[in-house]
């Protein structure tokens, strides 16, 4: 069987190239660096030991992007889950019109962000259209637009982020929701429980693999916001985010790139330990609601 | 009088249009400054009353300002989707058919960066990129994403549903390895492989960090990063913004009409990841 080994490794081929030169090289290059004062201009580089993670943790734009990437996570997914839950529950039953409202909910997620994010900043501007919704709810908006006050500009965004998530999750749940056996509401129907007996007895233990499931993708992505942020405020009016910092500190004016690397391996940890959290509590047998 | 069905899916209907209506407004708003008159100041009432021009869609595809943008980001979506069914095919079937220690350990890896965060990267694939002298060319925007894990995760678990007497019996009349991939099992794997052009399609057309971290020539812009730059110039209005943005996501809407039951079936058969 020799030549069926050989034939396996040319087809394996073009991943195990990909992973070497794209993967695994820039991921243990950048642990190294990380520990290192190499930047772009600099000649050559000198080791600092922990001298990076020590600076990081008393550097103040760091610390605002940290805080700042938990209030974005912490705020927007709670909320997504949420809303896309009750979507797919509207749209699940079988009504006239019902793939119109489903397509329409999920074409957000695919447009692309960078213009999202345009849009948004147009229609959060002064005197745009969400400023004229503020103001006819009784709310006074932002002077200088949602986008340029710090009290509103991070969550103007997370809002546009949650609009733009949520038809995507939706999808998801739907599906989760198709895996129920009907039999179950059947029995239930017969033992006499009523539909919200129902609801909270079979429909949301039996989703609750697809909604941890969800908050796993989602959160190792919301960990990682930055686009929107590069488009829509370029860090400014506190809504720098981790890996907003890691662009600006590692690819802008200074290019640092051994200490962006170690902001990238701080962040890193973080999003491995919730996702080893959640990977945990997606295995318990017994439900967590 | 009203039946208490009847009530609660008339209920049901208000809700979901006016959650539709909140959905589908600004891409709409969009669509409608894109064929507005450029340089005027745009206020809220006019969605309805203001008049309606092509003019900003032809001074972009008069200039360079769109039409290089547009070609560089169908040329790199056009390679790497290309790239991904080929590749995807190639090692996906060796890790189906093949079972090798070496193969246990690369579906391994495959998993492992399939859940990494991605950000870890930015620094040491610019770094690799400026050494290597591919920064700022074609190579760099197309190179690292020529096969995807979620590509070869999909295209594997579709080959394992599929029996192999085929392929036995083509290898029976003396066909090769590579003949049996490329007429027996590629034509086999249609549907997992156009699920997976789509996403991957998708997410290059769309994607904004890499391609603006690799390149800096105007040349080499795609359409994302060319557009998020414009933003914040002075020569630039909404309305030409706008339109340029229109012309980003028409592509994506169009294709989505035609293929929502593949595009769908690929979102539950995985979830993507950027």
């Amino acid at each position: 069987m020799k030549s069926s080994k050989a034939t396996a490794l040319v087809l394996s081929l073009p991943w195990v190239l990909t992973f070497g030169v794209f993967w695994l090289f820039p991921i243990l290059y950048s642990l190294v660096i990380g520990f290192t004062d190499y930047t772009l201009l600099g000649r050559g580089f000198n080791w600092t030991g922990l001298e990076n993670f020590r600076l990081l943790f008393a550097d103040p734009a760091f610390i605002s992007a940290l805080k700042n990437t938990f209030i974005f996570v912490g705020g927007t997914i709670p909320i997504t889950t949420t809303v896309a839950l009750l979507l797919a529950l509207l749209v699940n039953r079988q009504f006239k019109g019902r793939g119109l409202f489903r397509a329409g909910y999920f074409v957000p997620s695919i447009t692309s962000m960078v213009v999202v994010a345009l849009i948004f900043t147009n229609l959060y501007q002064r005197g745009g259209y969400i400023a004229m919704l503020a103001s006819m709810a009784g709310f006074t908006p932002p002077q200088h637009g949602f986008l340029f006050d710090s009290g509103s500009a991070l969550y103007s965004i997370m809002a546009m982020d949650v609009w733009m998530a949520v038809g995507y999750y939706m999808l998801i749940f739907l599906a989760g929701l198709k895996a129920i056996p009907d039999e179950l509401y059947e029995a239930a129907e017969i033992a006499g429980a009523g539909k919200i007996r129902q609801f909270f007895s079979i429909t949301l233990p039996m989703l609750r693999p697809v909604a941890l499931f969800i908050v796993v993708i989602n959160t190792i992505k919301s960990f990682q916001v930055m686009v929107e942020i590069f488009v829509m405020t370029k860090g400014k009016f506190d809504t720098s985010t981790s890996v907003y910092f890691i662009y600006e500190t590692g690819l802008t004016t200074q290019f640092q790139f051994g200490y962006a690397s170690a902001a990238a391996y701080v962040l890193f940890v973080i999003i491995a330990l919730f996702s080893i959290v959640q990977f945990v509590l997606l295995r318990r047998r017994q439900p967590i609601w | 009088m009203v039946t208490g069905k009847s009530a609660s899916s008339l209920v049901r209907y208000v809700i979901a249009t006016v959650i539709l209506a909140i959905m589908i407004f600004p891409l709409l708003w969009m669509f409608r400054v894109s064929v507005m008159s450029a340089g005027s100041s745009i206020s809220i009432g006019d969605f309805f009353s203001s008049g309606f021009t092509l003019a900003n869609y032809a001074d972009l595809f008069a200039g360079d300002l769109i039409t290089r943008p547009l070609f560089n980001s169908l040329i790199v979506g056009g390679v790497v989707t290309l790239g991904n069914i080929v590749f995807s095919l190639m090692v996906a079937y060796s890790l189906a058919r093949y079972r090798l220690l070496l193969n246990k350990v690369l579906f391994v890896t495959v998993i492992l960066i399939l859940m990494i965060p991605a950000h870890i990267v930015i620094i040491p694939l610019y770094v690799l990129m400026l050494k290597a002298g591919l920064y700022d060319s074609y190579w760099a925007l197309i190179l690292p994403w020529l096969v995807n894990p979620i590509g070869i995760f999909l295209v594997k678990q579709y080959i394992e549903s599929i029996p192999q007497s085929m392929e036995d019996a083509a290898r029976v009349d003396g066909a090769g390895d590579f003949r049996v991939l490329f007429t027996i099992v590629m034509p086999l794997c249609k549907p997992a492989l156009a699920v997976l052009a789509i996403q991957v399609f998708f997410t290059n057309w769309n994607s904004f960090l890499f391609p603006s971290i690799l390149t800096t020539s105007d040349q080499l812009r795609t359409l994302p990063v060319a557009l998020a730059l414009y933003q914040g110039h002075q020569a630039i209005d909404w309305q030409h913004l706008m339109a340029g943005s229109s012309i980003a996501v028409l592509p994506v809407l169009i294709l989505f009409v035609f293929m929502q039951k593949r595009i769908v079936s690929g979102i539950t058969a995985g979830g993507i990841k950027q």
